[in-house]
């Protein structure tokens, strides 16, 4: 019996040691791995919005580049640039047309298709690959094709089908017609993988739900609505919360369409931000106010996301 | 399983749908025909397209050999002084820029995922918590402290300087891969301790095998993405144009013979080829695993 117990004390206090020792190059192993994410992240997380910071209380010297610190300058001149700018006050409008309009339009229809392509209706197969090919291709190509296509092939094509009674200016080289046209592009070329994501999404959603709707009599819409909708909800708040910060980071498509020079009246939010990142690059003198600017918009930015959140945490459809 | 589904999401072909139907195939004629517009005006010459821009050519010129051989950008800063990239260099930046970079942005992820999932240390909750307070919080106007940075840390300007810069672990991509390496059994990581095998060999023979199908997307959807991305390698390395940049660029270009609409056409077709060819022979791959921001597990 005390041999038994001997060996079992042994016995136990061996695999201890064992799995101490395994525990202890466990630690060795995730310390020693986890040392680049680390690193990686406080260089380029936290160093860089740290230093972002910094810029924004500090003045460089056009000239010799030297630094100085100052107090609220660059947070007062950028507020009052917002404010004052032309640019930038047509900007704001812009930057709400160019969040929303996509928003209102683009999320219903690709819902819908998502739900045509989700049904394998006819053609589904082809619609799932094309309405992809947009988010494969580079932007810049699609924006030198398409500014050229509406600038070149449908004046011509106009003026062909009216007998050359009728010409028409290019849609983007004609001042009138040129924000319609890029918020076209906007929508024409965005939604499509979305579309694809709520796709995969609904097809996620158990046969039994959509067999039991069909037995309650539930068809098309009521099954759309009831079933698939609340199915991919979570994908849509995703997208929709995410898409917050869109309201100062979306370029509008103006730098693959006209670089650093759009004409008046297009400018975002976004492509101001982008402009003058590209400039600071550099210009360093340039560098304190993007900072500034970029405080401000992150200090609107943030509580907006975390409430559009809540928001649809609060009132989004629940799946079950 | 699959016939089950399929029966159960079938739906009649009620007038809603066939609205439906048409409205997709029109943006479906509305995508290709610029495209082909595009393609067809890519052998004109510069005369041609300016009195028929709608029709076919009337002689057919082959562009891509002129822009193979002559385009060419002119970069100039204190780096590299002035200096001509042709359009081959242009391809090998893009791979080496593209293909670097998706690597280990996926590797990466992946990595510290694991780590995360499978060693239940207080510091992976941690690491959890930074992924996803970074993709709530939006940080906005940070560049030009990113590019001071980048400067001062010597990766300005460089391609293997991209590659670190873009070799971070936060994302979407790390949930998916979170997901996966939770889901996993733990008895298929002790079985491998049990033979003896260390935790690197595990990570290699064990965990790895498990995401390779997601790993393997992963990096294409990002090589994709920055091979089409050229407002990054604008700020961050001018002195080494990728194509997408050089065609950015094309529309600043002096050289005559270049600035026509058809070479541009020429330009926009050569660099969309690879991407399509790559998309053609893995859609499958591509549009079975997209999910929101990522992809199924």
């Amino acid at each position: 019996m005390d041999e038994k117990q001997q060996l079992a004390t042994k016995l136990v206090a061996s695999r201890k040691k064992m799995s101490s020792r395994g525990s202890k190059r466990d630690l060795a192993f995730y310390s020693v791995f986890m040392i680049w994410p680390v690193l990686h992240f406080c260089v380029f997380y936290i160093a860089i919005n740290f230093n972002s910071l910094l810029l924004t209380f500090q003045k460089i010297d056009l000239a010799s580049g030297a630094t100085t610190w100052t107090l609220f300058g660059n947070l007062g001149t950028a507020l009052n640039r917002i404010f004052t700018n032309p640019e930038l006050v047509e900007a704001f409008g812009n930057s709400l047309l160019a969040y929303f309009v996509p928003l209102v339009i683009a999320t219903p229809l690709a819902l819908l298709f998502s739900y045509y392509v989700y049904k394998k209706m006819p053609l589904a197969g082809l619609f799932r690959v094309m309405l992809f090919l947009p988010s494969i291709i580079s932007a810049i190509i699609m924006s030198v094709i398409f500014k050229f296509f509406v600038d070149s092939a449908i004046p011509e094509f106009v003026s062909l089908i009216t007998g050359g009674n009728k010409t028409i200016e290019g849609m983007m080289a004609n001042p009138n017609t040129r924000f319609g046209t890029i918020m076209f592009y906007n929508i024409w070329g965005c939604f499509g993988v979305n579309c694809l994501m709520y796709v995969n999404s609904m097809n996620d959603i158990p046969p039994e739900q959509v067999e039991a709707a069909h037995l309650d009599g539930a068809t098309g819409f009521k099954e759309f609505w009831y079933i698939s909708l609340p199915n991919v909800f979570s994908t849509l708040a995703t997208f929709l919360i995410a898409g917050v910060a869109g309201l100062f980071t979306n370029q509008f498509n103006l730098f693959n369409f006209y670089g650093d020079a759009a004409p008046a009246g297009l400018t975002t939010y976004g492509y101001w931000m982008y402009k003058q990142t590209l400039y600071a690059a550099s210009s360093p003198a340039q560098m304190p106010i993007v900072a500034a600017m970029g405080i401000w918009m992150t200090l609107v930015a943030v509580p907006l996301t975390l409430a559009v959140r809540k928001l649809f945490d609060k009132f989004g459809p629940s799946a079950e | 399983m699959k016939r089950e589904k399929a029966k159960a999401t079938r739906t009649r072909f009620s007038p809603v749908m066939i609205a439906m139907c048409v409205i997709l195939c029109l943006y479906v004629i509305s995508l290709i025909l610029p495209f082909a517009w595009g393609f067809i005006n890519s052998f004109k010459s510069r005369l041609d397209f300016l009195h028929n821009s709608i029709g076919l050519p009337e002689q057919w010129v082959w562009n891509y050999g002129t822009v193979f051989k002559h385009f060419r950008v002119m970069i100039t800063n204190d780096k590299v002084g002035q200096k001509f990239v042709t359009l081959p260099a242009m391809f090998g930046n893009a791979i080496l820029y593209s293909l670097g970079s998706a690597i280990v942005s996926a590797i990466v992820p992946c990595m510290t995922a694991y780590l995360c999932a499978r060693f239940r240390y207080k510091f992976s909750n941690v690491m959890y918590n930074i992924v996803i307070i970074t993709m709530i919080l939006p940080i906005i106007g940070n560049g030009p402290a990113r590019i001071q940075i980048t400067r001062a840390i010597g990766l300005y300007d460089s391609i293997w300087g991209m590659w670190i810069i873009n070799a971070g672990f936060t994302g979407l991509y790390f949930l998916v891969f979170y997901n996966v390496f939770k889901s996993l059994p733990k008895d298929f990581t002790d079985a491998a301790k049990i033979d003896g095998a260390n935790n690197l060999q595990i990570v290699l023979r064990v965990a790895l095998p498990v995401v390779r199908n997601a790993l393997l997307t992963i990096i294409l959807i990002k090589f994709i993405e920055f091979w089409n991305d050229y407002q990054t390698p604008l700020v961050y390395m001018p002195s080494y144009p990728t194509v997408a940049y050089g065609l950015h660029l094309m529309e600043k270009t002096t050289e005559n013979a270049m600035n026509t609409v058809p070479m541009r056409m020429a330009a926009s077709m050569i660099m969309f080829l690879p991407i399509i060819i790559v998309f053609l022979v893995l859609q499958k791959r591509l549009l079975g695993n997209l999910m929101v921001g990522g992809l199924k597990g």
